[in-house]
């Protein structure tokens, strides 16, 4: 193990009752000359300054110590429910100096706030909704209803939105899972859920212009940073972090404007089921421009580890794809597929693909192993499977554009399960920030002069 | 409930209950790891270190590659080490199979019924 996560596996092996004996060579070694990891081994470990190859015989061969031999699993203390009472302003600083939020302000979760939240599902405030870890190497959190009910409360959000919050607990996928390679996420909803809370899925989605679009979005990585106990440096390694975890590209898709079949059904469900998807990935490239052709040319050079594309295009793209003779998404995306081929030289040259997938390929998986026999100028799809295309409609055409991003989808969670069966519960007057301007009677939002109004002349 | 000027509030890490994670099967696709339908749940039990070597003249030592970027050539380079300055000592380079994520039961059962004395996992990171 690298000397970078020392302090990590140590810990990880110590809390699972699981002893183990290391040792630390410095970091990094991909992509090191054989003369640097022959140092390496030659040299001392930087944790201990001792000889690492001594380090490793000793490890082999020193008795094992009483710890070794009656090994114990380390828990986590349970901790009461409610936290002691305590001034705003002293709770405030206890969440932030914590780090239980996302450095944002938050909305404390006082008893009367979490009950007004409850009111948005039926659930039973004790219902286990699930249990959520960023690394596979920690103490799994069970949180329930009532629990999911507070980080909705933190993360500003109404009761209306609750049951979609509700439903990405239930999917128990963190927002954040750990990796040096630093993972985004991304999110949206479909179905009638969309505009019943006022989500916005037509201009500015992605950006910040709309109350259920924020509030959700950050709701699950305040939930990722609790249930999932997400501390940075200690269980959460992302070298640099991704910007989109403070809100996970949270929207809602523009059925009404697409030309294509909704996500949601695609994957199976009903058009009048509500529905949240959810994807993983790292790279977002925020804008292409072009054909179905174009599309492809970006996808054959674009580096990453991953072999999946999500397209979000503007409605005025799906348009575009239908006019070109492409009836479905799937048909656009297996003629991407189809021909976004790149010479398998070219391929292997790629760092990501040196640094992964060539491990892949050396234990025969495929398709990697069957890409590593070809000749340089063999051409090969990347991304070899259209079920590894995905194609998202979102946007209020003002341009024909398109972002490429090589997220993967990973699951859809019907949120229905957790609506009130008597309907969404609103406030009296719902929460609503400024819905995008459309203009569709002349007057572009500009109000129109009246008699009283003094008229505006230009200056001299 | 206010009183006095003081808030109750929930604490958002009450109540914690622990069930750990572990590794994925052989079958396993690699970025199953990150999904938690397939993080296999139940209770971990403490597992104590199998009895050390004397010494490892004569012995059979496995040098497995976890898969890592960069473990390959380093497992290369250890082995290269113990043939200069323990030539005594028999070692056994192999790859894990599938990803570093990944269980690998075959592997173990060949180092069992082939007389392994001992192995080293390796890089990871």
């Amino acid at each position: 193990m690298t000397a970078r996560f020392a302090d990590f596996v140590e810990r990880n092996a110590r809390a699972r009752g699981t002893p183990l004996r290391f040792g630390f060579p410095p970091y990094p070694v991909m992509g090191m000359s054989r003369d640097v990891l022959r140092r390496y081994i030659e040299g001392a470990d930087p944790i201990t300054s001792k000889p690492l190859m001594q380090e490793v015989i000793d490890a082999l061969t020193a008795p094992l110590t009483e710890r070794e031999k009656h090994p114990t699993i380390v828990r986590k203390p349970r901790r009461p429910r409610w936290l002691a009472p305590d001034t705003e302003e002293n709770l405030y600083r206890k969440f932030v100096e914590s780090g239980w939020t996302d450095g944002l302000p938050i909305v404390l979760p006082t008893e009367k706030r979490v009950a007004e939240m409850l009111t948005g599902t039926d659930h039973a405030p004790d219902e286990i909704v699930g249990q959520m870890i960023i690394t596979t190497h920690q103490e799994k959190m069970e949180y329930t209803v009532e629990k999911v009910a507070a980080i909705a409360v933190m993360a500003g959000a109404r009761p209306e939105h609750f049951p979609v919050i509700l439903a990405l607990a239930a999917s128990q996928e963190p927002s954040m899972p750990s990796s040096t390679t630093s993972w985004g996420r991304m999110m949206v909803v479909n179905g009638p859920i969309r505009n019943e809370i006022g989500m916005n899925c037509g201009t500015a989605a992605l950006s910040p212009f709309n109350l259920a679009n924020s509030v959700i979005g950050r709701a699950w990585t305040l939930m990722s940073i609790n249930f999932g106990d997400a501390r940075a440096g200690e269980n959460f390694m992302a070298t640099f972090g991704h910007n989109s975890n403070y809100n996970n590209m949270c929207f809602g898709e523009n059925e009404e404007l697409s030309d294509f079949e909704p996500f949601h059904v695609q994957k199976g469900f009903r058009p009048d089921e509500s529905v949240v998807s959810l994807f993983r990935g790292w790279n977002v490239l925020n804008f292409g421009l072009g054909p179905a052709k174009e599309m492809a040319h970006v996808i054959a050079t674009f580096g990453s580890m991953g072999t999946s594309i999500t397209f979000v295009v503007d409605p005025l793209v799906a348009k575009n794809l239908r006019a070109e003779g492409f009836k479905t998404k799937q048909d656009a995306c297996k003629w991407i597929v189809e021909n976004s081929k790149v010479p398998a030289g070219h391929y292997w040259e790629g760092q990501m693909q040196s640094g992964f997938a060539a491990g892949l390929a050396k234990q025969g998986i495929e398709p990697f192993a069957s890409w590593a026999k070809l000749p340089k100028d063999a051409p090969i799809a990347p991304r070899h499977s259209p079920e590894d295309i995905n194609i998202l409609v979102v946007g209020g055409e003002t341009n024909p554009m398109w972002i490429t991003t090589d997220f993967t989808y990973t699951r859809s969670v019907s949120i229905d399960k957790w609506r009130p069966k008597c309907g969404i519960r609103r406030d009296a007057q719902p929460l609503r920030m400024p819905a995008p301007v459309t203009c569709k009677d002349g007057t572009c939002g500009i109000p129109v002069a009246t008699p009283s109004t003094e008229p505006v002349t230009a200056a001299n | 409930m206010e009183q006095n000027g003081k808030l109750t509030v929930l604490d958002p890490h009450g109540q914690p209950t622990g069930i750990f994670g572990r590794r994925l099967e052989a079958q396993s696709n690699p970025r199953a790891i990150l999904d938690p339908f397939e993080q296999p749940s139940g209770e971990l039990k403490p597992m104590s270190m199998a009895p050390r070597l004397a010494a490892l003249n004569g012995k059979t030592v496995y040098l497995v590659e976890t898969g890592f970027a960069g473990s390959f050539e380093f497992m290369q380079e250890l082995q290269e080490w113990f043939a200069r300055n323990m030539p005594t000592v028999k070692t056994v380079l192999r790859h894990k199979r599938g990803t570093m994520f990944t269980d690998d039961p075959e592997l173990w059962a060949e180092m069992k019924s082939s007389g392994a004395d001992a192995a080293i996992l390796g890089v990871g990171g």
